[in-house]
């Protein structure tokens, strides 16, 4: 049982020497991250026309389908796009590579042997890579120097499930659960810097946590990262079914414009 | 000296923003700039700046200054696609069609994806009267590059001077999808749909283009511009809809209330005739001597495009 009103005196060249240099050293490594990142990555490859058709033919559906409700041009005209434009899609005369020969069915590239994805991948990797090695050099380096000793006092209770992590290297039995080791500081500060980083680097720094922001917003986490190579296949069926939804909801414009215009200026 | 410069700078960036074509302007306030090598000065928008001014000095047919502005844009920036639309802009000015043309062919083999390009050999085989295969070329072009509203409208002007106003009607069709809130568009379609025999259609769409534009006046104003155009438009199909019988190749449904249509295209023709004093009286007796009772000989007019 520990007594409730202890508290332990802690050496102040703890917080110089431990404290402050553990928050500096990671706001440091943090901005050389964010410009390591940046050095990296490398312009965006450009596409050969045949990519740039496969990726804008979705926006000629979606342009259709955007008016639809409201359309301006007549039923015969958006009949003949729509039906044009979902037979391409079903026979894949969109895709990159051309349509599908024969009964084949159509594979999604292969990122293996697509080029072009396979550098996506790689670019991914690499940013992967640039946020993980100075973490665990991070974690190293405190390990090693800072063992051993108490460093701060969490203004805020734990239970006693927390002990074994927080404490990792002091084995008291009965130290209240506030008093944290400096691996515990470590991985609060890895946590809450990134307030600091959006104010020094601007929101769109590459310093921060993803893995945290992801968390938050599962949404986001199910997207598809831009990196990946996208199945068009896949997307070309889906937009079908849509141009035929949109083309149950069509309705032109000008289907009583003459009534409107007569009711306008009074003549019906 | 210095001042001038201020102001030199300022009218021209004025002109990029807004994208005026005053040429001889430009060159006369550009030549300054060049020859005191403000473009070292000026930063990152001596480039903008130099392109801007070669193709003033293009346009007026001075190529020496078109040629060193060149040459500094080069050096600055090489193997660059902007770099080589204005070579490949200078060499149309001296250079005959065929050698321009193979220059083309060979930047969009080395770089497919170069959409500038693309339209300045759409350009040249306009202008050398190659229409055949510009409406290849530029049709190609829309296949991958969709929202090029304004490659959409010089398709159907294309096929227009052709004659061909079934395509033309189309091809604005997707001009209308990608900016459907444009009455001059609109406007286009109807007249071209006129052209090419489909009354109902034309009439429908002259509304249309009324109603667009007339959303948010009374009804007691004044129609002008696009709605007195298409008042006009009104009149002459209701004209020709009474005469004889229009079949419509798009399966349009003729209008209702026709002769109540005839009445009001009549009555909103006229009000526009009507506003501003005497300067109107001519204009406006030939206009309702036209609106009148009009002779069944049933001719019929191409709207000028």
């Amino acid at each position: 049982m520990s007594s409730p009103a202890v508290s332990l005196y802690l050496d102040p060249q703890i917080r110089d020497w431990v404290l402050f240099p553990i928050t500096l050293v990671m706001i440091l490594v943090g901005i050389l991250r964010h410009y390591v990142v940046l050095l990296l990555q490398s312009p965006p490859k450009k596409l050969a026309r045949a990519a740039i058709r496969e990726q804008r033919a979705l926006i000629r559906s979606q342009v259709l389908r955007a008016t639809s409700a409201n359309s301006p041009i007549p039923p015969s005209y958006y009949r003949s796009i729509s039906s044009r434009l979902a037979a391409a899609f079903e026979a894949g005369t969109y895709l990159k590579d051309g349509p599908s020969e024969g009964d084949a069915p159509s594979t999604p590239a292969n990122p293996m042997t697509d080029p072009a994805a396979m550098d996506g991948m790689m670019a991914g990797m690499k940013t992967q890579m640039v946020m993980m090695v100075p973490q665990m050099v991070i974690m190293g380096w405190i390990n090693f120097f800072f063992q051993g000793f108490v460093l701060i006092k969490l203004p805020f209770p734990l239970t006693l499930g927390f002990k074994s992590m927080l404490q990792r290297g002091i084995e008291t039995p009965d130290m209240d659960v506030r008093w944290v080791s400096s691996l515990s500081w470590y991985f609060l500060n890895f946590f809450g810097l990134n307030g600091l980083y959006r104010l020094i680097l601007g929101n769109d720094n590459s310093a921060a946590d993803t893995s945290q922001t992801m968390m938050a917003s599962p949404f986001a986490a199910g997207a598809n990262q831009p990196g990946q190579p996208q199945d068009y296949v896949k997307l070309f069926k889906a937009e079908k079914d849509n141009l035929a939804f949109a083309e149950g909801l069509y309705s032109w414009m000008g289907d009583d414009v003459e009534t409107r215009l007569l009711r306008k200026h009074g003549k019906l | 000296m210095s001042a001038s410069f201020g102001s030199a700078l300022h009218s021209l960036a004025n002109y990029r923003a807004h994208n005026t074509r005053a040429s001889q302007e430009v060159l006369e306030k550009g030549k300054l700039l060049l020859n005191s090598n403000a473009a070292s000065k000026l930063g990152d928008d001596a480039w903008a700046f130099l392109e801007q001014l070669a193709l003033a000095a293009i346009d007026v047919a001075k190529y020496d200054v078109a040629d060193e502005c060149i040459r500094q844009l080069a050096a600055k920036f090489p193997e660059s696609p902007r770099v080589d639309v204005l070579t490949g802009i200078r060499m149309e000015a001296t250079q005959p069609p065929q050698i321009v043309l193979k220059f083309y062919e060979e930047l969009l083999e080395a770089d497919s994806s170069n959409a500038a390009i693309y339209k300045r050999q759409i350009s040249v085989l306009i202008r050398t009267g190659k229409i055949e295969q510009a409406v290849l070329k530029l049709s190609e072009y829309l296949d991958t590059f969709y929202s090029d509203v304004e490659g959409w409208v010089e398709l159907a002007e294309l096929y227009s001077s052709c004659n061909q106003y079934t395509f033309a009607t189309q091809a604005l069709s997707h001009a209308l999808l990608l900016a459907p809130q444009n009455p001059f568009y609109v406007l286009q379609f109807a007249e071209t749909a006129y052209s090419a025999d489909d009354i109902p259609l034309a009439a429908k769409m002259f509304m249309l283009a009324i109603d667009i534009v007339d959303r948010h006046t009374s009804d007691e104003s004044i129609p002008t511009g696009v709605s007195i155009r298409a008042w006009y438009g009104v009149k002459l199909c209701c004209r020709v809809l009474s005469e004889r019988s229009c079949s419509s190749a798009s399966e349009t449904p003729l209008p209702r209330n026709l002769n109540l249509l005839d009445e009001l295209a009549t009555e909103r023709v006229l009000t526009a005739y009507s506003a501003g004093g005497t300067d109107n009286a001519t204009g406006r007796e030939l206009v309702s001597s036209w609106m009148g009772p009009s002779d069944r000989s049933g001719t019929r007019l191409h709207f000028v495009h």
